[in-house]
């Protein structure tokens, strides 16, 4: 269903990445950090009404074979998803649903006491569950 | 190039697609509004030099012109280098595609070349005729000849002769020419070019004015180019076509009247135009009516847009010079034109506004707009320009950053609207296929605008859209759009953006199956975009932020690499190779790592890394990248010298600073100082020219072994000289490397690091790159001046062990030597000045051992006087000097606590045991002492060896004996009293204090020490002795036992003329006639001591010294001075003397030795008694014996008692005192003596009378007593007598032997 979903830390640095398709690994991490700039200026905007704060940013852009869709938590971590194009079936609900399941792996990834914020996450158990989560049957 | 031209215009009518095949991407909307000129150099390539003529055409881009109604008008230019031909076809369309003008610039230097420029602006006077207004050319010619100018007078007073006399243009050349001198400064070109302009304007007023009188039911269609054959049959006269006519005419106007200048009429006719077309649905028309609308808007509301052009040069070189990395990229909230005409160049852009307020008079809004963003001043100081168009009530909405309160047309669109009417614009193009073109350039136009009006995202999205519009076109076509995507994603700030876009242009560049790979380009774009993956050249910089997606860099990097060998560049691959290894090397997993150093390796072989910048041909320079961590440093340690070798101070007698030691107050600076002293100082030096060291210790993370060639130390400030040093590390195995170099001068030497050579790149690896060690940034050292070095050697065998003595490093030779005790040596030593140039002008021997220094000294001796002459050593020369060594030894046995008591003890118990020697002689006896005395046929000097050699195994009672078995009592002789019965170890350092040259005048000197290792045997040794009486009373006789505790046999020589042989491990008693201690001796002992004493009551000591110690030591020191004996280990010239000092005499013995104060003279039978004389007299006679006693002594005696006994040795130890009954004397046989003055005699006479024949003895003494003086005189001490406090005896010897016969 994903191409690709990506943790990133509110310095921008990748927390983690992964893909449903190990050959465009490398183009899919120059979509997804060229993505940011998109990301960085809608949470820019959303700055002004902190409590009407939308944490969905919606489509950052789109290209011949991908859409990217941004997400960004209160503790400024970004999460990219990148979806097929073609599949016109999707629907925006669903990504939004998708970016809610990663908010809440993520934050129980992070409620690990031996996580150190800002590094990457290597967690067994959040990467099954976000692969899970890509393939659409999460 | 012509052919090309020939081509594309023999095909132009219809073959050819008639879509812009060419997006102008650098189009903006106010073009829209601009006469198109083409300003081209023509003629052999000198454009360079004509330069300065370009500029000036350049700068006349607007002009104003009254037009026939005395209006003003204002008029721009646009300049273009090139422009398709068919790009002309649209000019229906877009008025503003429509080349209107040619200016061609030229040099030439004869008629032939002027003819070939004319020429050629003939030919692009014909390719773009069917549009062209006017043309102009301008021609450079050659300088006029300097020698030429007299006699012209009628020419221009300057230049004698105008060019265009000196040459002529060809017949067919219609155009209008300026001709100007190669170095003339061209004053008039911008008037003229203005005047061009104005006539351009004029032509297109003309065209305008036609157009606009046209009757609506006349008017042709007008088509973009790939409409004529939509049209083809239609008919033309239908409602529908006739309004798309009219429609597409009032366009044509607006555009018309947009470019000449009258923004207001066309913003009505674009509304009205667009109304009409999109009544009868012409979408492309009604795009490109909302995008004039949008672009007369635009005109109005962002003038200063027209800026951008000019200053977009600048601005690349301005972002160049301030680092990427360092301020995380502002984001950018304004436009970059913007901000430099409000902040840069306002005072200029006032003038230049004021000025054209002045001239404005109708529909200039635009202008008053321009002045107050332009002074960011408020509306109500702006001119009231007396604007015609006063319908423009309603002013654009506010837009935030631009306040503008100027009148503005009322159907301007707003700021937001532009951006919807653009897009509308882009939807409407989007349906034909063949207007992609346009599309893009609307959607470049329309991120402009957006830029302008600070909307980031909106520009994200139209730039986004151009990707989707499909436009067949060229690789290079492609790779110039994602460029142009990527300078305006940075103008938003978007770096990340461009920087994906500029790589997409780099790989566009050299994508696989193109025919001619760029890789030049592809490498500049590549590095372009750097900064957007947050890298930097700069490798420190790289590792400073340690930002970014490692991910991505790595790629990039290695793209990078492969750009720069694909260029040839293997230098720079290299170093990019370099850059990855060390920014990335923690990022990458360690077969990456292994990998890329192995693709270093093989890069490296084509060109070897050096740390020194690169400088691209385009000026970007490369700053170096080394391989801090390859080898990775584990430690760095700065080695002292060797201690042999390490500079110290030479002490120099501190300078008196008062009566204190120790102060808390610092008056000078050298405390403050050691707390300034920075961590990394070193505390040691470091001497110039010696050979100092460094210790690394470098760990290779590498699964292969890595070769490192050539480390040196890296420094800084004085000259230092570094030697290589290679090493082959096997991987991740800690090694340990020392890193030598030799300091040229003196002065602070600032250590850095280490450069190595691996991988076949050289690094320079300083300590302060080195990331998480605690190493210092640097490591100071002072070096000194050169110090002397010295050889040292001695003339005895070196030993094979070193000893543990302190300070053993400093130790360079050693030397070892076996004495016999009392036995003396030499050693020579030679110093030899090693150093080439110094002297050795400063030499200090002193000695260390383990012994006490007293007894030290006696060990060693060392001339230093003669020492001291031989200085200065000239360099490579040599001294030598004797050291002598004498086996000191304690001969004397430690006596037996039970023999000393009567020294220390003190009182009558002193008295008794001083007797109890005598009383133990007199009862038992001894076997052989009496018999000298006492017998006869002793007296008569019989050789009395044999008589101490056959005593020897009996029973000594007499002797303070001292038992002589390994291991006893007396074994227990530590190094500070050497006993002699044992072999003892000296160990003892001559050390060497040398210095010579400045060093020494700077106060420093190094040590070096010789190591002595000296093994003292035991010789002879001396286990008891006694002091007996001799014959004559200025002597006494020295009784020892000597042992030979050798392992050879001992001649012995213990006099003059004596000598003696003991075997082995033997010993014998030997009797020495030795001078008694003179009265006047111990008087002065005394003396000395009671002052002594004084002194020490006087400091309130209560503990007297006795003056028997005194006295006691007195009669060692004399025994010890008189008595040598000399010994000789019999076979060989081993030979020795061996002292008596230290030996311990009791109280019996001081008496003996010292000489009596008592002075005798005793007749029997009224005849003197001699020494050793017959007396004889017989049984019941009756025999006068006097006595008289006088006092030598300086001091009077007290309590005396003499007394008076008679006895009979029976000359087998027996003595027979109970002679009741066999001798008799008159009168008591003690007498009491109170008080002897000096000098004063005292006689007393007895008779004795024998009743008995027989041998009879007298032993005649005098004791004193000191008790009762004690009590009485307890206070005078000076006067208290010789002796006081000491009982003493003193006999008169040799006894009295009287020989009774019968009658």
């Amino acid at each position: 269903m994903a191409f690709c979903i990506a943790v990133i830390g509110k310095d921008n640095a990748p927390l983690y990445l992964t893909t449903s398709d190990m050959e465009q690994e490398l183009e899919l991490q120059y979509h997804v950090h060229a993505a940011l700039d998109v990301v960085e200026e809608k949470c820019l905007i959303g700055k002004g009404a902190p409590e009407s704060k939308e944490l969905y940013l919606g489509l950052l852009y789109s290209t011949e074979n991908h859409k990217i869709y941004g997400f960004v938590t209160n503790s400024r971590v970004k999460f990219i998803v990148v979806i097929d194009s073609s599949n016109v079936a999707l629907r925006e609900n669903e990504v939004r649903a998708i970016f809610r399941n990663l908010h809440m792996l993520y934050t129980d990834a992070v409620c690990n006491p031996f996580y150190i914020p800002g590094e990457s996450l290597t967690s067994k158990k959040f990467d099954r569950a976000v692969q899970k989560l890509m393939s659409g049957n999460a | 190039m012509r052919a090309a031209v020939g081509l594309m215009l023999s095909h132009g009518g219809g073959g050819v697609e008639p879509a812009m095949s060419r997006p102008d991407y650098e189009q903006s909307a106010l073009h829209h509004s601009c006469l198109l000129v083409l300003l081209r150099g023509v003629g052999p390539s000198r454009a360079r030099v004509l330069q300065r003529a370009f500029e000036k055409v350049r700068r006349v881009s607007h002009i104003r012109v009254n037009d026939s109604a005395g209006n003003p008008r204002s008029i721009w230019i646009r300049f273009v280098h090139d422009h398709p031909v068919e790009h002309n076809d649209w000019g229906d369309f877009q008025t503003h595609r429509r080349l209107l003008g040619l200016i061609t610039i030229g040099r030439f230097d004869n008629q032939t070349e002027l003819n070939e420029l004319c020429r050629q602006h003939e030919s692009l006077k014909v390719r773009y005729g069917s549009t062209l207004y006017e043309s102009r050319a301008i021609f450079f010619g050659p300088d006029e000849p300097p020698l030429d100018t007299i006699g012209e007078g009628q020419a221009p007073p300057i230049s004698g002769r105008r060019l265009q006399d000196e040459f002529t243009t060809p017949s067919n050349f219609r155009s209008q020419a300026f001709f100007y001198r190669e170095q003339d400064t061209c004053a008039d070109l911008e008037s003229r070019i203005g005047d061009f302009a104005s006539a351009l304007f004029w032509v297109l007023e003309s065209r305008r004015l036609e157009r606009s009188r046209e009757k609506a039911d006349k008017v042709s269609l007008l088509l973009a180019p790939f409409e004529k054959r939509d049209f083809v049959g239609l008919d033309m006269e239908s409602r529908n076509n006739r309004k798309r006519c009219v429609g597409r005419v009032m366009k044509n106007l607006a555009d018309l009247s947009l470019q000449a200048g009258l923004v207001d009429d066309a913003l009505s006719l674009y509304h009205n135009a667009n109304e009409t077309l999109k009544s009868v649905g012409d979408s492309l028309w009604v795009g490109a009516s909302e995008e004039g609308l949008c672009a007369a808007s635009a005109m109005l509301l962002y003038p200063q847009m027209r800026e951008i052009e000019t200053l977009h040069r600048n601005s690349s070189l301005q972002e160049a010079g301030t680092s990427p990395l360092k301020s995380t990229p502002e984001k950018w909230r304004a436009s970059d034109a913007t901000k430099k005409v409000t902040a840069g160049e306002v005072t200029a852009n006032n003038v230049d506004s004021a000025q054209r307020v002045t001239s404005n008079s109708s529909s200039c809004s635009s202008v008053s707009s321009l002045v107050t963003t332009a002074t960011n001043s408020s509306a109500s100081d702006t001119p009231s320009t007396s604007s015609s168009s006063s319908t423009s009530t309603i002013s654009a909405a506010p837009i935030p950053g631009h306040q503008r309160n100027g009148d503005l047309p009322g159907n301007i669109l707003k700021a937001e609207e532009i951006t919807n009417y653009y897009r509308k614009a882009i939807i409407n193009y989007s349906k034909y296929r063949h207007a992609a073109t346009i599309e893009t350039e609307a959607a470049l136009k329309a991120s402009r605008i957006c830029i302008e009006q600070n909307r980031p995202l909106d520009v994200a999205m139209f730039l986004q859209n151009i990707l989707y519009i499909n436009l067949s076109m060229s690789e290079a076509e492609k790779v110039k759009r994602f460029e142009i995507i990527t300078e305006l994603y940075q103008q938003i700030g978007y770096q990340r953006k461009a920087a994906y876009f500029q790589r997409l242009a780099a790989l566009q560049h050299v994508k696989q199956g193109s025919q001619a790979p760029d890789w030049n380009q592809s490498y500049r774009l590549m590095l372009g975009s750097f900064t957007g993956y947050l890298l930097c050249l700069d490798p420190l910089e790289v590792l400073e932020n340690a930002a970014g997606w490692p991910a991505l860099q790595i790629d990039l990097v290695q793209t990078l690499i492969t750009a720069a060998r694909r260029l040839g560049h293997s230098a720079l691959a290299t170093r990019h190779m370099t850059f990855l290894l060390q920014t990335q090397w923690d990022n990458m997993s360690p077969t990456e790592q292994s990998e890329m150093a192995v693709q270093l390796q093989n890069l490296s072989a084509q060109c070897e890394g050096s740390p020194v910048p690169l400088v691209l041909e385009n000026g970007t320079v490369i700053p170096p990248a080394n391989l801090t961590d390859l080898p990775y440093c584990l430690d760095c340690q700065v080695k002292d010298l060797p201690a042999h070798l390490r500079p110290q101070r030479i002490k120099v007698a501190k300078a008196d600073s008062g009566p204190f030691l120790f102060t808390p107050i610092h008056f000078n600076s050298v405390d403050r100082r050691d707390k300034k002293k920075d961590k990394n100082k070193i505390a040691f030096l470091w001497v110039q020219n010696d050979l100092s060291e460094v210790t690394v210790r470098l760990r290779n993370p590498l699964p292969f072994e890595l070769a490192v060639t050539d480390m040196r130390l890296l420094t800084n400030g004085v000259v230092f000289e570094s030697l290589p040093q290679t090493i082959v590390l096997q991987p991740h195995v800690p090694t340990y490397v020392s890193l030598h170099g030799t300091p040229i001068e003196t002065g602070q030497l600032d250590l850095q690091g280490y450069s190595t050579h691996t991988l076949g790149v050289k690094s320079n690896c300083r300590l302060k790159h080195m990331r998480g060690r605690s190493f210092p940034p640097n490591y100071l050292v002072d070096v000194i001046p050169a110090l002397p070095r010295i050889g040292v050697k001695t003339s005895l065998p070196q030993t094979a062990t070193f000893s543990n003595m302190n300070s053993a490093d400093i130790v360079v030779t050693s030397a070892s030597l076996t004495l016999y005790n009392g036995e003396s040596s030499c050693c020579t030593i030679t110093i030899t000045n090693e150093s080439t140039t110094l002297p050795l002008e400063y030499l200090e021997v002193g000695i260390n051992s383990n012994v006490e220094q007293e007894l030290q000294k006696k060990i060693f001796r060392i001339d230093e006087e003669a020492l001291k002459t031989k200085l200065p050593v000239p360099p490579l020369g040599s001294i030598d000097f004797d050291l002598h060594i004498y086996a000191e030894a304690d001969f004397v046995c430690p006596q037996p606590p039970a023999s000393l008591n009567s020294g220390a003890a003190g009182g009558d118990y002193g008295a008794a045991a001083s007797l109890a020697p005598y009383s133990n002689m007199s009862t038992s006896g001894h076997a052989s002492l009496p018999s000298r005395v006492g017998s006869p046929q002793h007296r008569r000097h019989e050789p009395q060896n044999s008589s101490f050699r056959s005593t020897i195994s009996a029973g000594q009672h007499s002797l303070a004996a001292l038992s002589l078995q390994p291991g006893g009592g007396g074994g227990g002789a530590g190094p500070s009293s050497l006993g002699s019965q044992y072999s003892q170890h000296i160990e003892a350092q001559v050390r060497l204090k040398y210095s010579g040259g400045e060093a020494l005048t700077a106060g420093y000197c190094r040590q070096c020490a010789v190591s002595f290792n000296l093994e003292l045997l035991p010789s002879a040794q001396i286990t008891s002795w006694d002091v007996l009486p001799a014959e004559v009373a200025s002597q006494f006789y020295l009784v020892l036992d000597i042992s030979n505790l050798t392992a050879q046999e001992m001649s012995l020589n213990y006099t003059d003329t004596k000598n003696i042989l003991i075997e082995a491990k033997e010993s014998c008693r030997v009797p020495i006639p030795v001078d008694r201690c003179s009265l006047e001796q111990v008087v002065a002992a005394r003396a000395a001591e009671v002052a002594e004493n004084l002194e020490r009551e006087l400091c309130f000591r209560t503990q007297l010294l006795s003056f028997n110690d005194a006295l006691s030591k007195l009669c060692s020191i004399h025994i010890a001075e008189r008595v040598k004996i000399n010994w000789l280990l019999t076979g060989t010239d081993i030979q020795g003397v061996a002292s008596l000092r230290g030996i311990v005499l009791s109280q019996s013995m001081v008496d003996l030795t010292a000489v009596s104060p008592l002075q005798w003279s005793i007749s029997f039978q009224e005849t003197p008694v001699q020494p050793h004389s017959e007396i004889a007299c017989t049984v019941g006679q009756r025999s006068l014996l006097s006595i008289q006693l006088a006092n030598q002594s300086l001091q009077p005696l007290r309590n005396l008692v003499l007394s008076i006994k008679f006895y009979q040795d029976y000359l087998n130890g027996m003595e027979n005192y109970n002679l009741e009954t066999r001798v008799a004397i008159s009168g008591p046989n003690k007498i009491a003596i109170p008080l002897l003055e000096k000098q004063e005699q005292r006689q007393h006479t007895c008779s004795v009378i024998f009743f008995t024949p027989g041998r009879f003895k007298a032993s005649i003494e005098c004791s004193s007593n000191p008790q009762q003086k004690q009590s009485e005189h307890q206070s005078d001490m000076f006067s208290s007598s010789y002796d006081e406090q000491q009982a003493h005896v003193w006999k008169f010897i040799p006894p009295i032997e009287v020989t009774v016969v019968e009658q």
